[in-house]
């Protein structure tokens, strides 16, 4: 399904504020279960998403062990005498958290189909001012050149003989404070070098900007658009006029 | 050193094989001109033998060892790879550090070591350039620091990606003086360029962009 970029926009400022404010595990999982099925319903690689968002999500298991852990309202659920170790409280609250994060994820998968340009397109034509909206773009570009380039260094080490998987924890440290300097001024270079290059090709050189892509939004975006704001207000209603849910 | 490629295969795209039944045997004292159209896989095959990137299909045998199971930085260690881009082999404040990064890590910046890297500073016209931030010097300097890390270890193999792309007619002169002086104290040298060096033992491969050598 091809939907217009604004359309998506809006779909996933829409489902992260939701993410944000709803108050319980229970609107949660359905705020999450809403965001599921927009991208199976716009085709996004789920899969694909999992394997490349792997460490992320390993991540945001954790902390939400963590939290489990950490809080200890409710019922207690394992303790050894008078030490809880998990509370239902603690359990909901790294529930929340972990739902939380995966509706961010998941939104963001909404977008992942469209190319940078696009998103930008869609930025400008939402009246954002077009040097906001390709700072973002670009800053959103930089993100793989990053860890491309601190790969790329990773290898360099190796390749000098330098086996990091076995040195110890403050060889490692020392080894990761050599290589964040250069990845960091690299990155800095390289922006430099990519503004001169903006600069060099007339950007901002005329006050109206014209598109070589126009968008325009098609009945099936203003039906989208019309039930995910339909779903925000009535969810937001229903959530604040109900309570919890749990 | 002996590096011997076997019916080796690799694609980074099913069913795309960039080399496809590579056979092939370098050897010390000798240097290998890689040569080939853009995309035909010369950084590949260089990846390939120094264990950055790994084959689907076939063996690398180093002095008859199968390095399927070694780690990249255990079959660096007697190799030398000059990258396309120096910068990328580039990371500490100076250039001083960049040298004695590897004997600092290993805490062994004996007086004896300092020497070297000062005998290693001078051969490779650095030594004016000692307290530089290396991302800030020229490209040809650049360079010549990113080979002046891989000569201070005691390499028997060296690979150098596309190294005349950059640098001008001195610095190309330096070079190919650097890699003659290397063949002719024993090491073996891949060199990968679209120019013409040619020694009295160079042998030249031409990749070609189906894959065959």
């Amino acid at each position: 399904m091809k939907l217009d970029p604004r359309t998506k926009l809006i779909m996933v400022m829409l489902l992260t504020t939701l993410g944000v404010l709803a108050i319980d595990l229970g609107y949660l999982f359905i705020v999450f279960l809403i965001s599921l099925a927009f991208c199976l319903i716009l085709n996004a690689d789920l899969i694909m998403a999992i394997k490349r968002l792997r460490h992320l999500i390993s991540v945001i298991v954790f902390i939400a062990i963590v939290q489990s852990l950490a809080v200890r309202q409710g019922r207690p659920l394992v303790y050894i005498g008078n030490f809880y170790i998990l509370t239902l409280g603690g359990l909901i609250n790294g529930g929340e958290f972990a739902l939380r994060m995966m509706i961010i994820v998941l939104a963001s998968l909404i977008v992942a189909g469209s190319s940078s340009s696009e998103m930008a397109d869609g930025l400008i034509k939402m009246k954002i001012p077009y040097e906001l909206a390709f700072m973002t773009i670009i800053a959103l570009r930089f993100l793989p050149i990053f860890r491309e380039e601190f790969s790329s260094r990773l290898n360099a080490i190796a390749l000098k003989g330098i086996d990091l998987k076995r040195q110890g924890v403050i060889k490692k440290i020392k080894i990761y404070s050599y290589l964040i300097m250069p990845t960091v001024s690299g990155s800095i270079l390289k922006s430099k070098r990519l503004s001169k290059s903006i600069e060099a090709r007339g950007f901002r050189a005329y006050p109206q900007r014209t598109m070589y892509r126009e968008l325009k939004l098609s009945r099936l975006d203003y039906v989208i658009m019309s039930l995910i704001v339909v779903f925000f207000i009535s969810f937001l209603v229903i959530m604040y006029s109900l309570g919890g849910l749990l | 050193m002996r590096i011997e490629l076997k019916d080796v295969s690799f694609y980074y795209k099913k069913p795309f094989d960039i080399i496809k039944d590579f056979s092939y045997t370098f050897e010390s004292g000798k240097l290998y001109l890689v040569k080939g159209k853009n995309g035909s896989g010369k950084t590949t095959l260089s990846k390939l033998i120094c264990g950055l990137l790994r084959p689907q299909k076939g063996s690398i045998l180093i002095d008859g060892e199968d390095i399927k199971k070694k780690r990249t930085a255990q079959i660096a260690k007697d190799m030398g790879y000059l990258f396309q881009n120096p910068d990328m082999q580039l990371f500490a404040m100076t250039v001083w550090e960049e040298l004695s990064f590897f004997y600092e890590l290993e805490k062994n910046l004996t007086e004896e070591n300092k020497e070297k890297i000062h005998s290693v500073l001078k051969k490779f016209r650095l030594e004016k350039l000692i307290d530089s931030f290396p991302l800030t010097l020229s490209g040809g300097e650049r360079q010549r620091l990113a080979l002046a890390t891989i000569f201070i270890r005691d390499i028997r193999f060296l690979i150098l990606d596309e190294p005349f792309s950059s640098i001008d007619q001195e610095g190309r002169e330096f070079l190919t003086a650097l890699i003659k002086e290397f063949i002719a104290s024993g090491g073996g040298a891949i060199v990968i360029s679209h120019e013409n060096i040619f020694f009295e033992e160079t042998e030249c491969i031409m990749l070609e962009k189906n894959n065959e050598a």
